[in-house]
């Protein structure tokens, strides 16, 4: 069984009193650590869904201010709690039901993508021991897990018995599959440097200065990470990769029978999606919690944010790419480039020119 | 290489988009901040009102009416004992007028006018024909240059007493702000019309 | 094992649909993503113009034409204009044409920054939109300064125009052009050469120049097909040929080049202006002409070049104040006709491509 990892840094003292107060219950060993484990589990997933709601607010404010308008200004200062108030919003919408016979698959779908959004935290290192469980196939745990959404986006195609829904399944399934390898290779090609997989390990391994972050390792240190925020934006289904929510493209997304909750829960997993891109980028090419003065959640929190305004910078300045571009895009262009960038940082590793 | 080109150009996108963050967004919050319009702006029709004596302007010559391409107005008057018309309804649709500025360019009395408003949204769309009195009321504070003293120098004396209190404004904005028949023929923009002057549709077609 | 059997499915791209320009259905038959015939339906916007106008008095009808094409209202009014004064032999004053050629000029850039916009949209791009509009309230602030709407002017009147200009219009408008004008580099920056742009557009929706020509293809559609024929230096109307001014034209006739001509042109209009503004003469801004204007019987038809490309009015008169009847010519109706032509065995993003960059405008198919 996996210790919880003892807190180290800033929130010792709060961990330390909390596990005090959990073995206090007197529970047997083996119910304490699953205890232990559901309690911060749910604090995860308290901490994603307030900032997946924080993320929708802030879309809403970057792609108006970038548009030269202000966005929501009206509930709260400036709009602050409009998220909530959607959500309340969709909470008493007619929950639409089919009358076909795979309505459990049609139930279930966005069920499964909700929680695909959120298996990718157990591992995510957002401090200095802030870590639910340090697996030490942190990395590769994490690749696995991001592709249970395609099965998500498959069930809401199958399940909407409707030929457009399921069209517009298939094809974000087609990108999220065809996307997956140049993302897992070019987080591959920085991974020969850590010799481990754990995230905690890709961290401490970017620790020191500045320039010991992997995003300055040149010449692929930079190559691994724009391919790799390319391969991102297309796993989130952002724009130029925006495919399958785009009203422009007759063939409308897989969630098009989907509404109140049900939408919501697609929407928030979107937005958890692409948080979870941007924690994988900062923890791999941005040195993750390292930094000076700051609390090391901080600097997590504030690097994965810049990640996060330079896809919704992509999102509000470029356009679509057509279905085909975007196949022809990833397996013509992106898994070639990869591909060399692992040979290069190989070769690299090998003659020892890094350390 | 190409590829560097299209980074460079893809950069270049990033930063035209990436600098108005940096700027004050440029939209108003209505309905708590209102635009100031412009003194031409076009809203919608109101009766004016003498500025002493503070009875209505029109003296039913119906060329608003007339010069209307929605028929969006619709005056009944009568004669009294001195033979002198007597505005009995002065009915504008809403719903039909098209705020083309027609039937102000038309009147000579300065009876007629565009004002600046422009919220008058309701919920029953009968309530969108406004009679003689709401008209009135709503042009009660909406500036006007009064033209009537210079015109009715031109035109045949038709003694009407009222309009010989107006007081005379300013001589030169309303030369060029009106196109008023500076030299053509008065006489027959007043002249009672026996044909079918204007495109005025047949009644009962409107809303 | 039996034989993998396709079906070609019928849709309708509906009359609701955020990417056709207005009410325009088009049905399409679709083999997988690939259109295979498409077969627009139309008449969702027709409101009777041309009937209507038998029903009134020449001067009555001019804010009926303002709603023939609303996005370039004082195209359509200075087309009825010319017409009636052509058929009536009405001199109009010096200053008025200057006004009129200021007016449409400007009405011609805020309608191809609404094109920039909107294809911009359709492409995925959604902040062209709001900038485009952002400099378009430029303009139609000008204009509300000086007829008092925004949208449907009733302004170029027969013999003249309604208003004269107040006169913070000229600083105002020389204000106005040097933003735009300033901004035309962050237009062509953000979308001319952005690779993702250029794969989308360039070599979609070739239209060549014979077939352009044989369905009467007009303006900017005509011009950047190759073929270089404008009807303000081809067939001189108002006072265009006191202006010094270049016609624009693209080589290959694909979408790209479609987007970039209207670019281009807005950059010659705003020429044109410039030198109309330093040149605008003291005078009379309107021939007086009475409600009961009759024009003597006769036919005409006089057209223009409005920001989409040729447009015609044919009035035929019979010596009454109302006109007989009234044709009108708009230059969206030939080129929804080009779109089955060159929209057939592409995909469906490219058929919204080649739709948007024709910039075919509902009302003025409909009318």
């Amino acid at each position: 069984m996996i210790a919880p990892v003892v807190a180290v840094g800033e929130l010792k003292g709060l961990f330390a009193w909390l596990y005090e107060k959990l073995q206090e219950t007197g529970l047997p060993q083996p119910w304490l650590d699953v205890v232990t484990y559901a309690v911060l589990g749910l604090v995860v997933f308290g901490v994603l869904s307030l900032l997946a709601l924080f993320l929708v607010w802030w879309e809403r404010k970057i792609s108006a201010h970038i548009q030269q308008r202000f966005g929501p200004m009206r509930v709260g200062w400036h709009g602050w709690y409009q998220t909530v108030m959607d959500a309340v919003k969709l909470l008493q919408k007619e929950d639409v039901r089919i009358a076909v016979r795979d309505k459990v698959v049609f139930f279930w779908a966005p069920v499964v993508g909700f929680v695909a959004a959120f298996l990718a935290y157990i591992v995510m290192p957002f401090g200095d021991g802030l870590i639910v469980a340090d697996l030490n196939i942190g990395i590769l745990y994490i690749m696995a897990v991001t592709t249970f959404t395609i099965i998500s986006l498959l069930m809401a195609g199958w399940g909407s018995h409707n030929k457009y829904a399921l069209l517009g399944g298939m094809r974000s399934a087609a990108q999220v599959v065809s996307y997956e390898v140049p993302m897992v290779i070019s987080i591959l090609s920085i991974i020969l440097f850590v010799g481990s997989l754990s995230m905690v390990d890709i961290v401490r391994s970017q620790s020191g200065m500045i320039f010991n972050w992997f995003i300055f390792r040149v010449p692929f240190g930079p190559i691994a990470f724009l391919t790799y925020i390319v391969a991102a934006t297309a796993e989130a289904n952002r724009t130029p990769f925006d495919i399958p929510e785009a009203e422009q493209e007759l063939v409308a997304g897989y969630n098009i029978e989907y509404s109140g909750m049900k939408f919501a829960m697609f929407f928030l997993a979107e937005f958890v999606n692409m948080f979870t891109v941007s924690a994988i980028a900062t923890t791999v090419f941005l040195g993750g919690w390292n930094g000076p003065f700051l609390p090391s959640w901080l600097w997590f929190l504030g690097k994965t944010l810049c990640i996060v305004l330079l896809l919704m910078l992509f999102r509000w300045t470029y356009p679509r790419l057509r279905v085909d571009q975007l196949m022809e895009f990833s397996w013509k262009f992106l898994v070639p480039v990869t591909f060399a960038n692992l040979v290069v940082a190989g070769w690299f590793k090998y003659a020892g020119w890094y350390w | 290489m190409g590829v560097v080109k299209d980074l460079k150009n893809l950069v270049k996108g990033l930063g035209i988009t990436g600098k108005h963050l940096g700027r004050h967004a440029i939209t108003i919050q209505y309905p708590e901040e209102r635009w100031t319009m412009p003194e031409r702006s076009r809203g919608i029709v109101v009766l004016l009102s003498d500025k002493e004596t503070g009875e209505l302007n029109c003296t039913s010559c119906e060329l608003c009416m007339k010069a209307c391409p929605s028929g969006a107005i619709k005056i009944e008057f009568h004669r009294d004992e001195n033979k002198k018309k007597v505005l009995d309804l002065f009915d504008v649709d809403n719903g039909l007028c098209c705020f083309c500025g027609l039937s102000e360019e038309a009147c000579n009395f300065s009876a007629i006018k565009m004002a600046t408003k422009y919220e008058f949204s309701v919920w029953n769309k009968d309530e969108l024909i406004w009679d003689k009195d709401r008209l009135q009321e709503v042009g009660r504070d909406v500036p006007y240059v009064d033209t009537r003293r210079k015109k009715k120098a031109r035109l045949k004396p038709m003694a009407e007493k009222s309009t010989e209190t107006g007081t005379q404004e300013s001589d030169a904005s309303a030369a060029e702000s009106e196109p008023r028949p500076e030299s053509g023929e008065p006489s027959e923009e007043n002249k009672q019309p026996e044909e079918d002057q204007g495109g005025r549709p047949p009644e009962g077609g409107g809303a | 094992m039996a034989a993998l059997r396709t079906e070609e499915f019928v849709v309708s791209m509906g009359p609701h649909h955020p990417s056709t320009h207005g009410v325009c259905r088009l049905i399409l038959t679709m083999d997988g993503e690939k259109v295979v015939h498409i077969e627009p339906v139309i008449g969702y916007l027709h409101r009777a113009i041309e009937k209507i106008c038998e029903n009134r008095t020449y001067p009555q009808c001019v804010p009926l034409m303002d709603r023939f094409e609303y996005v370039t209202s004082m195209a359509c009014e200075h087309a009825f204009a010319l017409a009636v004064e052509k058929l009536a032999e009405v001199e109009v004053p010096e200053r008025a044409e200057y006004l009129r050629v200021i007016m449409v000029e400007l009405n011609r850039i805020a309608s191809h920054l609404i094109f920039w916009g909107v294809t911009a949209m359709d492409g995925g791009a959604y902040t062209p939109f709001l900038y485009g509009l952002r400099e378009r309230e430029l303009i139609i602030d000008l204009f509300e300064m000086t007829c008092g709407q925004r949208l449907t002017y009733n302004y170029i009147r027969i013999g003249g125009v309604s208003r004269d200009i107040p006169p913070e219009f000229v600083p105002q408008c020389r204000e106005a052009l040097k933003i735009i004008s300033g901004k035309m580099s962050d237009y062509e920056g953000l979308l001319n050469e952005n690779p993702i742009w250029l794969v989308r557009t360039k070599g979609v929706g070739v239209l060549s120049p014979e077939m352009a020509i044989a369905y009467g293809a007009s303006g900017p559609v005509l011009r950047a097909s190759g073929v270089d024929y404008d009807i303000r230096r081809n067939d001189p109307y108002s006072i265009y040929d006191k202006f010094d001014f270049n016609i624009p034209t693209q080589p290959n006739g694909d979408c790209y080049d479609r987007f970039v001509q209207r670019l281009d042109e807005i950059r010659e209009s705003i020429r044109i202006i410039g030198q109309a503004l330093d040149g605008l003469p003291e005078g009379d801004f309107k021939k007086k002409i009475s409600p009961r204007f009759k024009a003597p019987a006769g036919e005409v038809y006089s057209r223009l070049e409005s920001s989409r490309g040729e447009m015609g009015v044919y009035i035929q008169a019979d010596g009454t104040t109302k006109p007989l009847r009234v044709k009108l010519r708009g230059s969206s109706y030939n080129h929804l006709e080009v779109v089955p032509e060159i929209a057939t065995d592409v995909l469906i993003a490219d058929l919204v491509m080649i739709f948007a960059t024709l910039d075919i405008i509902m009302p003025e198919v409909d009318r």
